[in-house]
């Protein structure tokens, strides 16, 4: 239970779920999109009703085995349609919350190190705010090394003091498993390099690997606000999502299974597409679970497609809060109470 | 000339004539860009001595140039710190220095509807870096100590609701207009600040009928936290009573008119008889009703050795001597509840004065970066890059999820060492954007005399070999040391 790192993958602008996993046994489905919709031979099939988007096929083996979940129909309260408010509120957790739910987890928990949280990435991500230690870097050159010479001459200082001298210990010896640390992913880990998302997933699965106490990573992918042209606006990014988080799982290895990746994104996308072949914003959306002993498959209480069950001007509904998914993955990250890490809030029992 | 000596105007050297002859009671001018090291007498004991416990607690950090000052106001040094501390709560509310250091920041002081037309994060590291800058660069730095404590005391977190664009106004008007002022102005002002009422959800605290429950979020923090305190002697019982008496007030949102205007619903409030800590609150109070009770609690003996021993724990040691929070506490009382006497009373105590009580607490981040920017007279934007240090030590100004404000104990920050030995290497070799120090300067008048103001104290026989290291920074050894760490 100590070892663990729970890693959140943003996928930020509104990524479709209808799209990345399409619910090809959906009549309605077909109909709303009728250039967009992916058919049912060319998907690669997760159950009787929902497929895997051809390109995620690099994720297919990792369903196949159990290690990856799929959550449809999921989202956040949030019904202005907004990227700012729906990503702050997803990244807040519940509505009367303050600060971000990680860093709330994070605060709870007490007693991790200074290299608890690590965002990748230019700010710190709402997720994390007011955590006890969060580190937003660009790259793993970014952490430490500076004050490498120091640390001999303090630990013989520090080694002195009463109220610092297991602290300063502690510390230096986080120090030594920073210093020059660079990824190293393992033999048959292809990550899209050329990407900072590639790179930042291989820094994060080497900071797993070098055992500083990570408890919690963000990382974002950008680029899902499809609304015009969405063929090819999302090509290069589910290529992109299934290669990195297929060569995290390689590189990882074992340590998969005591790292948890959720990824989520603040809304899912319209049902039917516009008239620039694109799709607007929705609510309900897709998240997965990866790794961390998750129990996998598909999870979703589908509504449907029907014109009368659709939310606002023709979304897919929030059948499953995005809490649930989170709340699952919190219990297994050894938080006895996930209510307590989203104050006011009820959290639906999920099995992912 | 007012105990002032030729011996230490000898001692005061460049820093300030000038600065010596305005004093009369009032604190010496600091100004960022005099030569820091030749601005007198490094301390000379091997141990802490009054003067420097005192600019350990009461300021954001020792410089040369603030304990010169403070030693040249008398001549005995228990007298030049009592003046010192006189000028330091004297009343006149300018401070200058602080002033024009955060000239960039024009977003603060927007009038409060105003404040929404500012993008949140905007406001936020504005906020941030004013109050960064302010702890450097202000000559009130007992006040700007005393702001820290009660933003903590009254935490509000700008990233909750509307906060982020409501806690500007509630830092200005309810923080820093009662710092000095009476206990029971500051809580009635932040009962409701429309920070607060977002916050603690006082906004939603309604009765329109018998069937609707008050919201008692912020009910219990205020008896919990603000006032008695946990095992203060109030029941579960209060905690709805006293949101009774809330009940009504609420403030208006970003969407329409007359933004962050504080209202009171007389429709929504429950107007019954309520009994609060054994007092009848008669019914028919209406909007007085929040007066009523804000009195008993302030008024409330509970109250009074709750925050005594939290400022003791601010000021003395994390686990204050009892005689020193029963004095502090008596003197709250007596002054009822006067926030300026109360913490005078808490500074004459022989407790607060006695030499075993120095370099025996831990600067909390917020702190260790300030006195790092003031050691090394450094010019800083309170920007972006000064401010991640922050978060990655887990101080970040204003964002404290939690309604008890950031803790006080070591036991809390004793896990930032790796962060603060990174700072001290980046500020040393000037490699933090937007801060600039000079190094040549600072160092002129030799390492050991620099270490001996950063420590308060002649350093030791090893934290001079360590000082001598071959291919070791000095300045960032200092900075990282763990002397400087204390307080």
């Amino acid at each position: 239970m100590t070892d663990r790192t729970l890693v959140v993958l943003f996928l930020r602008g509104g990524a479709d779920g209808l799209d990345l996993v399409p619910p090809v046994g959906d009549d309605d489905y077909q109909r709303a999109r009728p250039t967009l919709a992916v058919r049912a031979r060319d998907a690669i099939r997760l159950d009787d009703r929902f497929g895997l988007h051809p390109e995620l096929a690099g994720l297919e083996p990792l369903f196949k085995e159990g290690a990856l979940a799929v959550v449809h129909a999921v989202g956040s309260e949030d019904e202005t349609r907004s990227h700012f408010a729906a990503q702050d509120l997803a990244e807040q957790g519940a509505p009367a919350a303050a600060g971000g739910w990680l860093g709330r987890w994070l605060r709870r928990r007490g007693g991790d190190g200074p290299l608890a949280a690590v965002a990748i990435g230019a700010a710190l991500p709402e997720s994390l705010r007011g955590a006890p230690a969060a580190s937003t870097l660009r790259s793993l050159a970014d952490l430490g090394g500076s004050a490498q010479a120091l640390h001999a001459p303090l630990a013989g200082l520090y080694a002195a003091d009463p109220l610092l001298g297991r602290s300063a210990r502690d510390a230096v010896a986080a120090a030594k498993r920073l210093a020059g640390l660079r990824a190293q992913p393992a033999a048959g880990a292809d990550y899209p390099v050329d990407d900072p998302f590639g790179r930042g997933l291989a820094d994060i699965a080497a900071l797993i690997k070098a055992g500083v106490g990570l408890r919690a990573a963000c990382i974002d992918l950008d680029g899902w606000d499809s609304h015009f042209v969405q063929a090819s606006v999302l090509a290069g990014r589910r290529r992109t999502l299934a290669r990195g988080l297929a060569a995290f799982a390689r590189d990882l290895g074992p340590r998969l299974a005591t790292t948890s990746v959720v990824a989520m994104s603040e809304f899912g996308r319209r049902v039917g597409e516009n008239a620039s072949r694109g799709t607007d914003h929705g609510r309900g959306g897709v998240a997965f679970v990866l790794g961390g002993g998750t129990p996998g498959g598909m999870h979703c209480r589908w509504p449907g497609l029907a014109h009368g069950v659709l939310a606002g001007p023709g979304d897919l509904p929030v059948a499953h809060h995005l809490r649930a998914v989170l709340g699952a993955v919190l219990r297994r990250h050894g938080e006895d109470d996930p209510g307590a890490v989203f104050p006011g809030a009820a959290i639906e029992p999920l099995p992912v | 000339m007012n105990g002032l000596t030729r011996r230490s105007l000898l001692a005061l050297g460049a820093a300030g004539w000038a600065g010596a002859c305005g004093l009369a009671g009032g604190a010496l001018l600091h100004r960022p860009g005099a030569t820091p090291a030749s601005a007198g007498e490094p301390p000379a004991d091997d141990a802490v001595d009054l003067a420097g416990h005192v600019l350990n607690r009461c300021t954001f950090g020792a410089t040369p140039a603030e304990r010169a000052g403070l030693l040249a106001l008398a001549g005995p040094p228990d007298a030049a710190v009592d003046a010192w501390l006189d000028g330091q709560l004297a009343a006149e509310d300018d401070d200058e220095p602080a002033e024009r250091a955060l000239h960039r920041f024009t977003a603060l002081d927007a009038p409060i509807a105003e404040l929404y037309e500012y993008k949140p994060a905007v406001l936020r590291d504005e906020l941030a870096g004013a109050t960064l800058l302010r702890a450097v660069h202000g000559r009130r730095q007992l006040r700007e100590v005393l702001v820290g404590f009660w933003s903590d005391h009254l935490n509000v977190a700008m990233a909750k609701g509307e906060c982020a664009w409501l806690k500007p106004a509630d830092d200005r008007l309810v923080i820093r207009r009662h710092v000095l002022g009476r206990f029971r102005d500051l809580i009635g002002a932040s009962a409701l600040s429309p920070a607060m009422l977002w916050y603690l959800d006082g906004r939603e605290n309604r009765r329109r009928t018998s069937a609707e429950r008050p919201n008692e979020n912020y009910a219990r923090e205020l008896l919990e936290l603000h006032t008695l305190g946990i095992g203060g002697g109030y029941s579960q019982r209060d905690v709805m009573e006293v949101a009774r008496c809330l009940t009504g007030w609420t403030v208006r949102g970003q969407d329409g008119f007359h933004k962050a205007r504080v209202e009171f619903h007389a429709d929504a409030h429950d107007d019954g008889a309520k009994v609060v800590l054994g007092t009848v609150i008669p019914a028919g109070g209406g909007r007085d009703d929040l007066d009523r009770v804000l009195d008993l609690v302030c008024a409330h003996p509970a109250t009074a050795r709750h925050l005594a021993g939290k400022l003791c724990a601010r000021f003395i040691a994390d686990d204050p001597p009892a005689a020193a929070v029963d004095a502090v506490a008596a003197a709250f009382t007596a002054s009822r509840g006067d926030l300026r006497a109360t913490v005078r009373a808490l500074l004459r105590t022989a407790e607060f004065r006695a030499p075993a009580m120095r370099a025996g607490k831990l600067k909390r981040p917020f702190h260790f970066v300030a006195a790092c920017l003031r050691l090394c007279g450094a010019r800083s934007d309170g920007g972006p890059a000064m401010l991640a240090w922050l978060e990655r030590m887990g101080q970040a100004l204003f964002q404290c999820p939690t309604p008890d404000g950031y803790p006080e104990a070591a036991s809390a920050w004793r896990d930032t060492l790796l962060w603060r030995w990174d700072l001290a290497a980046a500020l040393a070799q000037d490699r933090v954007a937007g801060t600039r120090i000079d190094r040549a300067r600072l160092l002129a008048g030799g390492v050991a005399a620099l270490a001996a103001h950063a420590f308060g104290r002649q350093p030791t026989a090893a934290e001079r070999a360590a000082l001598a290291t071959p291919g070791v920074d000095p300045l960032a050894l200092i900075l990282a040391a763990p002397a400087f760490q204390r307080c």
